[in-house]
């Protein structure tokens, strides 16, 4: 009787159930075909792959109920498919082999048509083989015994493993299905890669196709490499069920239990489980025992969710991680690092990106690393890390880190899960493709912000309003030590839609909400969380802002967040009533005008985001004279390169005019001449030098202010002697008009570059192409 | 913001090509200088700057060319210029660089003009 097993490969194979196996028929019709050539010698080897319970067990046991079923062919041999199952439970040799010697003569009995052989009597079945004309089995127990005496693993599995090609001849070839194959570089005693040294002649051989399967395809392939055998096989990464097949599953299992799931929301339960035939089984089993009726999106949405915090597939999960990391402390380190690989995208792909995002000990690291890479969570190549997208167990890690971190319940959980789903899927009505856009072009921006400072005052354009009368847009202020209003952004780790706690309960619907961490520290300490709100109405009003900072205050609740650790910022569409301003300054709301968005996006290189579709820019061409001018405002610390700033800001500024490219690279040259002016002759204490940038239809003005002691028009005798002192001439002949105030307060330059050749200005310079070489005088 | 100085060079018979990339400031003006220098000392007299990598000139980074064409002329050696940008080359006008060093369009012409005037 089979079910006197108690170890093995039967488990696997009781549980299979042939009609409950759909799609792969690429995959089958591969396999199928390679075992078919072992028969003439051309036979070729594979490597299955894929992460855990995608269901490379099930093709290897449909492929051998295949072969078995496959008709005589009238003399010539049949492949007789060996399924074996390398499983953690017998780790050691003599034990392994043993039971492969067991497995063996059972499983080729059973293709044999000997009905139940008793599967722990060798010697019985070696008898039984012999009636088919198997001789020299009983040599090969011997042998095995007498290793199995002396305790000499390796030899016994080397006996072991050379059984089956013994057997064979005219009535049937084996044709080897491997399983967990990762396993066998855990046995005790024996080397990795000693199982395929063992197995190597008969490999190349052509005559045993050989099909390995496990989930850590890296040790394998490099046990291969080792030992020159990866030419010789061919990689089958196994993923979910194409959408037809896993809609065929979806009909039968909801006939099997007899369910009704309208045929409407298949694909979407398809896709929600990334068609993976075992998560299909599990909901349907979920549904069925809740007696539960799904008859729309949300009711999906919920069970599922139940499933994944306390149901099926939760207890799956854990499970696989309570067995992968015994260990607590570990187990939970694990588990946050992989929901910030999995659900909030961390970008990695380095060993040292993932230690440091652990924040682990290397040892402790690596081994989580190895452990993820051992049950096929992740795939090391070249040392880049790649890490499976399992759609489940990415909500099941968000259930973990929000229950076990922020010790939230269940249902809270399933709430979010079911509502970022939904929020994901339908967007909110009223926000157009213009609000998606902008939505997108700060999310990157945000991912941008990655451990740049940036401060404060940066976003905030109420603090700027105040500070200089409503006349400005924009100051920006890069990273000046020790400035008051500077604040670090944190390293954000993830961006992602808004946020609810569940159906018609508060809404915490911000069009983003970024995580990250100050001081790049992955600790809860340094969590900060921003919460983000595109404002779609042309004119911002007190009662929006109101609304926005209750949601900001029902988050921190919810997120148990002291005040400075959410971060709160509404992006303008177009004005502000001042009562608005007045209010988001009052709960401490960064406000921004897309102006500066778009002036961020140029500094972080990001520009190419907002230009397509771009956004109608300001035009100058036949406005009004004199209307007042767009006034930009900057403030940079004289420091290296700091004047790159300045360029790139003008150059945003001269786009706006339209103006050519030559004409904006005089004006990029003019203020990077002006501000190492002010860097190097200023010596002023502030160690600040302030851009303005004025833009009207006739010219655009460009002002350096420092606050030190002023400059000479001339060269100095050291700057004589090292060929400097260029600076002025070369401002002087970049722009149209120059002009240079020293006072007790610093120094102004003031520099004009004119946009129509009809204005009344000093005549233009420098127009067209420069002189042949040599001919300047 | 700029990044560091990037420079390559290759020698093409008995001309090293420095290829001038990024921002040419103070540190990869300095770069030059001391590439140029050292092709010098190794005997060698002819240098062909190519600037179709450079960004962006400030009158530091045109203050160490300067001082490189100084040293070239000093020493009898050859230089020339490639791939100016219009900006650059208007540069290079105002400081008068452009009467003592030839820019040409492309490096093959730069270096045959080199070529021809061994």
């Amino acid at each position: 009787m089979a079910g006197v097993r108690l170890f093995g490969t039967m488990g696997a194979e009781a549980s299979f159930r042939e009609e409950d196996f759909f799609g792969r028929e690429e995959e089958l019709s591969a396999l199928t075909r390679a075992a078919a050539d072992g028969g003439r010698g051309i036979g070729s080897s594979f490597m299955i792959y894929g992460p855990p319970n995608i269901g490379k067990t099930s093709l290897l046991l449909k492929l051998a109920h295949d072969l078995r079923s496959s008709p005589e062919t009238g003399g010539i041999p049949r492949p007789f498919p060996f399924y074996f199952s390398f499983s953690q439970i017998l780790s050691h040799p003599l034990a392994l082999s043993q039971h492969f010697i067991q497995e063996f003569l059972w499983q080729l009995l059973r293709f044999l048509g000997d009905g139940q052989p008793s599967p722990f009597d060798p010697e019985g079945m070696c008898d039984q083989l012999s009636v088919h004309g198997f001789t020299g089995c009983r040599e090969i127990l011997a042998a095995h015994a007498k290793y199995t005496a002396a305790g000499d693993g390796l030899s016994a599995l080397v006996n072991a493993l050379s059984f089956p090609f013994a057997a064979g001849g005219e009535l049937f070839y084996p044709v080897f299905l491997f399983d967990d194959f990762q396993y066998t570089g855990k046995l005790q005693g024996v080397t990795d890669g000693a199982m395929l040294s063992i197995l190597r002649p008969y490999i190349k051989s052509g005559h045993y196709p050989m099909f390995l399967s496990g989930s850590s395809p890296g040790r394998v392939t490099a046990s291969l490499k080792r030992e020159g055998l990866f030419g010789t096989f061919q990689m089958l990464e196994i993923g979910g069920l194409s959408q037809e097949s896993s809609l065929r599953l979806w009909q039968y299992l909801c006939e099997r239990r007899r369910l009704e799931i309208p045929a409407s929301l298949l694909p979407r339960a398809s896709k929600r489980l990334g068609g993976i035939p075992v998560y299909q089984r599990m909901l349907v089993e979920e549904i069925f025992f809740r007696n539960a009726r799904v008859t729309d999106v949300v009711g999906l949405e919920n069970l599922y969710a139940l499933s994944v915090t306390e149901g099926k597939l939760n207890r799956y999960w854990r499970e696989f991680f309570e067995n992968t990391f015994p260990e607590r402390a570990r187990r939970g380190r694990a588990i946050r690092f992989l929901k910030r690989v999995l659900c909030d995208r961390f970008p990695l792909d380095t060993v040292e990106g993932a230690l440091s995002l652990m924040g682990a000990s290397q040892e402790e690291g690596e081994a989580v690393l190895s452990a993820f890479e051992f049950k096929g969570l992740m795939k090391s190549d070249l040392e880049q890390l790649a890490f499976i997208g399992d759609p489940v167990l990415a909500d099941f890690l968000f259930w973990a880190f929000e229950r076990g971190v922020l010790g939230k319940g269940g249902s809270q959980v399933a709430a979010s899960i079911v509502q970022a789903r939904l929020s994901h899927v339908e967007p909110e009505s009223g926000q157009d493709a213009g609000h998606a856009r902008r939505v997108a072009v700060v999310k990157e921006l945000m991912r941008k912000w990655d451990l740049r400072e940036v401060p404060l005052l940066l976003l905030d354009f109420g603090k700027f309003r105040e500070k200089f009368g409503g006349k400005g847009l924009l100051e920006v202020v890069i990273g000046m030590e020790g400035e008051q209003v500077r604040v670090r952004l944190p390293k954000i780790s993830s961006v992602s839609t808004g946020y609810r706690t569940h159906r018609g309960g508060p809404r915490f619907d911000f069009d983003l909400v970024a995580y990250g961490f100050l001081e790049g520290d992955f600790s809860e300490e340094n969590l900060v969380i921003w919460a983000v709100d595109v404002v779609p109405e042309k004119n911002l009003a007190a009662r929006a802002v109101e609304h926005f900072e209750n949601r900001c205050r029902l988050l921190a609740l919810e997120k148990r967040l002291p005040a400075d650790r959410l971060r709160k910022w509404m992006l303008l569409d177009e004005t502000a009533d001042p009562a608005a301003v007045d209010l988001a300054a009052q709960y401490g709301v960064h406000l921004s005008h897309p102006t500066q968005v778009r002036l961020f996006l140029n500094l972080f290189g990001l520009e190419e985001l907002e230009r397509e579709p771009e956004a109608p820019r300001p035009s100058f061409t036949g406005a009004p004279r004199g209307e007042k001018p767009l006034e930009y405002e900057l403030v940079l610390p004289m420091k290296a390169d700091s004047e790159m700033v300045a360029a790139r800001v003008a150059e945003e500024v001269a786009a706006f005019a339209s103006v050519d490219s030559d004409t904006v690279d005089r004006i990029k040259m003019a203020i990077i001449e002006a501000c190492i002016n002010a860097f190097e002759h200023s010596a002023s204490e502030s160690g600040k030098v302030r851009l303005r940038y004025l833009l009207s239809p006739e010219k655009i003005e460009l002002y350096v202010q420092d606050d030190g002691k002023g400059f000479g028009a001339g060269k100095t005798p050291e700057e004589s002697k090292k060929n400097r002192g260029w600076g002025l001439k070369l401002i002087r002949e970049l722009v149209d008009d120059v002009e240079i105030v020293t006072g007790p307060d610093g120094t102004v330059v003031r520099m004009v570059k004119f946009l129509d050749a009809g204005q009344p200005g000093p005549a233009r310079k420098g127009e067209g192409a420069p002189d042949a070489p040599g001919a300047d005088g | 913001m700029t990044g560091n100085p990037t420079i390559r060079t290759r020698e093409e018979g008995e001309t090293l090509v420095v290829y001038v990339g990024g921002y040419l400031n103070n540190v990869l003006g300095e770069e030059v200088e001391r590439v140029v220098r050292e092709q010098f000392d190794a005997g060698g007299r002819q240098v062909l700057l190519h600037f179709g990598e450079t960004r962006l000139v400030n009158s530091i980074g045109i203050s160490f060319i300067i001082g490189i064409v100084e040293k070239v002329m000093e020493r009898e050696g050859r230089m020339a210029f490639c791939d100016v940008s219009r900006i650059n080359r208007e540069l290079f006008q105002i400081t008068r660089l452009a009467k003592y060093v030839r820019s040409f369009d492309t490096e093959k012409d730069a270096l045959e003009y080199l070529a021809r005037t061994v």
